[in-house]
């Protein structure tokens, strides 16, 4: 890794790594150097200058100035200071003063920048162009008005979400008065020359974004320029309550902050406003921005539905529950378990489950090594097995990140073909291979990473299977001399000139073919150049494995083989959880395979439903509605807060009536399992917030405990035998679960999603027909970003059942008729 | 002699009638004239001019809940009110209030009773009416009461000494006790009233009448700003609506006493007749007593003991050594 | 007798008391003296002539007041108003929400939209004078000079919340033209023109 330098700021001495910028140094160690479109994991984009600084006595920009070792930074001098307020005078011409009724209002960097700066007069004008306020998508509102084009939006878009969505167009604006070329400081003079020309636009060329709708850009918008559709106008920033907690819906449990305030003047009750986060820390996805208001309303205390659900939890043989619930909540569950014999069934993390179990014997440790966290230094990334765009949008931003910020390179091996992920970055590899070919993507990373010292024999052998000596041919640029006659004009003399012309010459080249690469839908003739080209310089490897080695056939084999993986490269692995609190229960949950009996429905279908969607017969709190932990993908236990009043019992209203219970439903997080890595930790203690120096001190990360370690023998590989029309069990990008779908701002329908090709094929409405016979009739949805032939099957709805049509693989063979 | 009585009570019951009347109009004078000379309206709201704020006042009065403290002596306490507008009332029996006029054909003297000790009796009623505030204090069982009795029995005994010595000189000139004697005697016309004879008795006269009436300067019986509301602290609703009563009748009577005595009675005034001309004095008396609450303040305790004895008797009784000097010579 | 103090520069006088007489004859002289200058008839003199001009000269006090009402200072700071613009009619109100955060007795409340014309559209606005102190800092904080204090000064209501709605408020628009500024709390200063620097422009 790159060596620790120490740097002096302001008098003050920091301790650094070397190349980091100097913006990012002084923020960690609370010195104020002001900017205003620097974002601190993404790219410096120097729109605003602002965080001039005198470094060793030059002046340098210290968004992106790295640092030196020993380097002696100033922050203030009477020319930066002269700067930095006349760029923010510029930022000030023509902005409209309409604060009052800006979204912003109260929490606008302009503002704060423009009275830091002490701006109180203003000496530059030229006339305003006018800009139309826009409707980018369903959720995105942007008023070019209030744009002061700090280009953070963009930044964001490109280097954290991957989207690209946004880029600068032409404003139509005068040209700067040539006078002040002379009078004006120089940075200020670049900045609005620049600012002058440009304004935002979606970067398709329509007037439309065609993005996934995250949101992000609303949100590190210094301005009130870009703003959530639903929110505009309808509170202001300061009367709102923030409540930091972690988004529920995926397994990153990213940190936020629910803002809420009374519904209006007739109705006092709470309600959430709207999502904010901590975006220079984490990126928020659509589902978890706009996705708030999946809570339990109007409910109060029926006593007789309680006593109902006692007589039902006594009778019940069968639990049936997804993953959105609290640790606290799956300890209950596992508690009546114990204490009935009831069993406990989740279709969702049950398979990952029991990978997780076959990995940890493998490898010798419960859980795997590394977390998403870790990998964000990582420069090459590899990722098997996960829809990046629809799985989790963490892994995604992470995946783009790399590619982004490290100049990293990626592979993406899945058989559903994305035309996103290849935007990411030149050096990202996409490989379109065949359903159930995921072992041989293992037996290839083994080839490329591996330490074949350290591999089994069979392996080995396995391997030089697949290698071919071949011959390709291959244009090679040759200088040839050429000889002309030329005449010259003056003497009227031939001459011989002698001339180098290039030409290109096919060559037959012997190369070694890796069959591995054919198999897996590769380029094998240029895969070694490429990706020799791609591990040049790199030395941070990251793994990401998704749910489809989970709900696989041969998972357990997958499992072995990535323990092996790991074991043999120095490669950061980690898997990314199916669904949101998937890892907390199956740490803490002893699940069984098949329900039977009387079965009571936890958020699921049952004969009894206890459910947080205000749908069963016995109501518990939604996840914004309760106190309570989750565990996510990097391993961490996070603490969820109730952002809103519940009135109603809780699970653990019904323990007490069982004699099982605990006073609140938090004093279970202390209970959580030890031995399966949790800590003693009241919830009360558990901090929730980000560090200026972008350290996380959100909960605890759970101890990786070891297990007894076994032999690991792979099995014998085994090809796929769906055929014809595959289903893939996928969830369109904003949605995750019922919770995401009761939320009003997310609009995306419960249908079939296909690549805009198939979608010719197939019409409006379908039935699907799985193996077993048993169908369901969709509406057909575009996914512009899919190509090829394999279908998306949603599971977000827990009534539709949709696991157990697939059962314990992820694609299923159907057949698909018009209707 | 059955004309006679009937006749008596006629007027008796009259006489009740008008004078509660005229004390309750008495009090909408009190507040307007009051208010007036502090340059503010008074009552305006009800009726015209706010005449109907008697009535409101009197429905106020009535429908009031009849307090008895617990402690106080029952009778006691609720005899009390009754002895003062008793006694008020009794008083003005001996009083000649108009000269005599027919009516109906009959001849209507407007006298009760004309006793030949008149003036005596008027005196004696209005010593006794001292027994209503006594006794109100004293069965009330409340401190404010209690002080509010003493301050009652001190002043009225005191000044029932000044306004006996001070009307002894007039009655030596008129040699009668009768009223109607006094008036008869005056007949003469404006030269003929006592008042320029006995100027010093006149003065006398009415401070004393002040005191027993209990008018400002000397309103100490009952004084809020010291004893709350003195003997009459406990009282409320109608009870304490009869010391009211009681309060005004007597103001209205040492009205009547002062003009009978000293201004000539009802004897025509030049072309006023006697009846308008004792109604006219009657109320120049009622309007000083309130001009005067309006000016002055009122005096302490010991300045009203000793006012009373140290300068008023004094000269009293040296009035009625010279009047009998200059009678003798 | 007493020493000269400065109090203030108001015009007090002081009054020169003379002793209070301690013997028995001073008593005596100073009684003589009060009575035959009958300073007692002045006092009468005084309630009399008051009595007179109250009457006749049209100097009584009294203000019948449901009835008349005194003109009350432009400054008062009464029930709210919600100015209109003069010229177009329309609300000032922009919905900013300053008076609601400032409000230190947490009375005013708002809710507030996006409309189709593209602005903050005030859809309901109260104030509950019941918990209005009518400390003026509403009008003081207010941007646009839209509420103001008035001189409606009769808050007493049957309920101890007594809400009062935008439209209750809001200058009826026939009564436009009488629409007059506030001068009181919150208005813009007499010198204010000096004191602002002047914004370049380019046409």
């Amino acid at each position: 890794m790159s060596k620790e330098i120490t740097i002096t700021i302001d008098g003050i001495e920091c301790k650094a790594k070397e190349g980091e910028y100097i913006l990012n140094i002084a923020r960690a160690n609370g010195i104020f150097i002001p900017a205003i479109c620097y974002l601190t994991r993404c790219s410096p984009t120097l729109a605003c200058r602002l965080c001039l600084v005198e470094a060793d006595g030059k002046r340098v920009y210290a968004c992106n100035a790295k640092a030196k070792d020993g380097m002696n930074i100033v922050t203030q001098t009477e020319e930066i200071l002269e700067e930095r307020r006349a760029i923010m005078e510029v930022y000030d011409v023509n902005h409209p003063l309409q604060c009052g009724v800006c979204d912003q209002h109260g929490e606008c960097e302009l503002q704060n920048y423009t009275l830091e700066m002490e701006v109180d007069e203003q000496h530059y004008a030229i006339a305003d162009t006018k800009r139309e306020t826009k409707n980018w998508s369903s959720v995105l509102h942007y008023d070019a008005g209030l744009c002061i084009v700090c280009e953070r939006c963009v930044t964001v878009c490109k280097d954290m979400i991957g989207d690209s969505a946004l880029k600068t167009g032409p404003r139509g604006g005068d040209k700067l008065d040539k006078s002040y070329k002379e009078t004006m400081p120089k940075d200020a003079y670049a900045m609005w020359n620049k600012l002058q020309k440009s304004i935002i636009v979606p970067s398709n060329g329509t007037e439309y974004t065609n993005c996934s709708d995250c949101g992000e850009c609303t949100a590190v918008c210094p301005v009130g320029a870009l703003t959530e559709r639903d929110f505009i106008y309808k509170a202001n920033p300061w009367e709102l309550r923030e409540v930091p907690s972690a988004c529920a819906h995926c397994s990153s449990a990213c940190h936020l902050y629910y803002e809420t305030r009374f519904t209006s003047i007739d109705d006092p009750s709470e309600k959430i406003f709207r999502i904010k986060n901590e975006f220079h820390y984490q990126s928020l996805c659509g589902a978890g921005r706009f996705g708030y208001d999946y809570e339990n309303r109007n409910v109060k205390k029926d006593p007789n539905a309680l006593k109902r659900a006692v007589e039902a939890i006594k009778k019940a043989k069968t639990i049936r529950f997804n993953s959105m619930i609290t640790n606290e909540e799956a300890l209950m569950l596992q508690t009546l378990k114990e204490k009935f014999g009831i069993k406990l069934v989740n279709k969702e993390v049950k398979p990952f489950q029991n990978f997780l179990k076959v990995y940890g014997k493998a490898k010798g440790q419960m859980l795997y090594s590394n977390s998403f966290k870790d990998m964000s230094s990582s420069d090459f990334i590899v990722s098997v097995g996960a829809k990046l765009r629809n799985d989790n949008p963490a892994a995604r931003y992470l995946f783009n990140n790399i590619q982004k910020i490290n100049k990293g390179a990626g592979f993406y091996f899945h058989p559903v073909g994305d035309t996103l992920v290849p935007t990411f970055g030149k050096s990202v590899s996409v490989f379109n291979h065949k359903v159930g070919d995921e072992e041989y993507v293992m037996l290839l990373l083994l080839d490329l990473f591996a330490d074949k010292e350290k591999l089994p024999s069979e392996i080995k052998e396995k391997l030089a299977s697949f290698k071919e000596k071949r011959v390709k041919k291959v244009k090679e640029k040759v200088m040839k001399e050429v000889v002309e006659k030329v005449v010259d004009k003056e003497s009227g003399e031939e001459k011989e000139v002698k001339k180098k012309v290039p030409s290109f010459e096919e060559k037959e080249v012997e190369y070694e073919a890796n069959l591995l690469v054919e198999k897996l839908g590769g380029d094998v003739e240029n895969f070694n150049e490429e990706f020799e080209k791609a591990l040049k310089k790199k030395e941070d490897f990251a793994l990401i494995v998704g749910e489809d080695f989970y709900f696989h056939p041969k998972a357990a084999n997958l499992a072995k083989l990535v323990a092996l993986f790991e074991e043999t490269t120095d490669f950061k692995v980690a898997f990314i959880p199916p669904k949101s609190n998937a890892l907390g229960v199956a740490l803490i949950c002893d699940l069984d395979e098949n329900e039977e009996g009387f079965v009571v429905g936890y958020n699921e279908p049952g004969d009894f439903k206890i459910s947080a969607l205000g749908d069963g017969d016995f109501d518990i709190p939604a996840m914004n509605q309760q106190e309570g932990t989750t565990t996510n993908m990097n391993k961490r236990v996070v603490p969820l807060n109730a952002a809103l009043d519940y009135e109603g019992y809780e699970l653990n209203d019904i323990m007490n009536e069982l004699g099982l219970g605990k006073n609140l439903t938090i004093d279970w997080t202390e209970a959580l399992p030890v031995e399966k890595g949790y800590q003693v930790a009241k919830f009360d203690d558990l901090p929730n917030y980000f560090a200026n120096d972008m350290s996380e001190h959100r909960g605890y990360v759970l101890a990786n405990m070891p297990v007894d370690k076994e032999e690991v023998i792979i099995e014998e590989f085994s090809e796929s035998k769906l055929e014809g029309q595959i289903a893939y069990r996928c969830n369109p990008q904003r949605q995750f679960n019922d919770f995401t779908d009761k939320a009003h701002q997310i609009f995306e329908p419960f249908a079939l999603y296909v690549s805009p090709e198939k979608a010719k094929e197939l019409g409006e409405f379908v039935k699907v027909e799985f193996e077993n016979g048993e169908g369901l009739e969709l509406p057909v949805e575009v996914d512009e970003r899919l190509s090829g032939d394999i279908v998306e099957v949603p599971d977000f709805k827990a009534e539709m059942d949709v696991y157990s049509l697939f059962g314990k693989n992820r694609y299923a063979q159907v057949k698909i008729t018009k209707v | 002699m059955d004309g006679y009585i009937i006749g008596t009570i006629i007027k008796a019951v009259l006489i009740l009638l008008i004078l509660s009347a005229l004390a309750g109009f008495g009090t909408y004078l009190e507040r307007k004239v009051l208010a007036f000379m502090q340059r503010r309206l008074g009552p305006y709201h009800v009726g015209p001019y706010g005449l109907l704020q008697i009535l409101a006042d009197g429905i106020k009065l009535f429908t009031k809940e009849d307090f008895i403290p617990a402690g106080a002596n029952r009778i006691i306490f609720m005899i009390a009110p009754a002895i003062t507008a008793a006694t008020a009332f009794i008083a003005l029996a001996a009083v000649p209030l108009l000269p005599e006029f027919t009516i109906f054909g009959i001849k209507v003297r407007p006298i009760v009773s004309d006793l030949n000790i008149g003036l005596l009796f008027v005196i004696a009623m209005m010593g006794v009416g001292l027994y209503g505030p006594l006794l109100a204090g004293m069965a009330q069982e409340n401190k404010w009461g209690l002080l509010g009795s003493a301050r009652t029995a001190v002043q009225f005994l005191s000044y029932e000494v000044v306004t006996g010595l001070s009307i002894l000189a007039p009655i030596m000139m008129v040699g009668s006790l009768s009223l109607i004697d006094f008036n008869n005697y005056q007949a003469g016309g404006i030269s003929h009233w006592i008042i320029w004879k006995q100027p010093l008795a006149f003065i006398l006269f009415l401070i004393s009448g002040y005191a027993e009436t209990n008018r400002t300067p000397f309103d100490l019986l009952e004084h809020e700003a010291e004893i709350i509301s003195g003997y009459a602290t406990e009282y409320s609703g109608l009870r304490w609506g009869m010391f009211f009563i009681g309060e005004y009748t007597n103001m209205i009577t040492i009205g009547f006493l002062a003009s009978l005595i000293f201004l000539g009675g009802f004897n025509p005034l030049g072309f006023i007749p006697g009846g308008i001309a004792i109604i006219l004095k009657v109320s120049f008396f009622f309007f000083l007593m309130l001009w005067i609450r309006a000016a002055w303040p009122h005096i302490r305790p010991d300045q009203l003991m000793w006012l009373c004895w140290k300068v008023l008797m004094p000269l009293a009784v040296l009035n009625i050594l010279i009047t009998g000097i200059v009678m003798m010579v | 007798m007493s020493e000269k103090k400065r109090v203030g520069v108001q015009n007090y006088r002081f009054i020169e008391l003379e002793p209070t007489p301690t013997t028995a004859w001073g008593k005596f002289k100073r009684v003589l003296k009060r009575s035959v200058k009958l300073e007692l008839f002045v006092g009468l003199k005084v309630t009399f002539r008051e009595m007179f001009k109250a009457l006749f000269m049209g100097e009584m006090h009294t203000v019948k007041y449901p009835l008349e009402k005194l003109p009350i200072s432009p400054r008062y700071r009464a029930i709210h108003e919600m100015k209109r613009l003069l010229e177009s009619g329309h609300y000032r109100c922009i919905g900013c929400g300053l008076c609601e955060k400032i409000c230190i007795s947490d009375c005013i409340r708002m809710d507030t939209r996006y409309d189709e014309n593209q602005r903050k559209e005030v859809v309901e606005y109260t104030i509950n004078f019941g918990r209005c102190i009518f400390c003026g800092y509403c009008a003081e904080v207010c941007p646009e000079l839209a509420i103001t204090h008035g001189g409606r000064y009769e808050t007493a209501s049957e309920q101890r919340a007594s809400f009062s709605l935008f439209e209750d408020m809001l200058t009826p628009i026939d009564k436009l033209k009488e629409q007059k500024e506030y001068p009181g709390f919150g208005a813009i200063s007499p010198n204010a023109d000096e004191n602002i620097k002047k914004t370049p422009l380019a046409y």
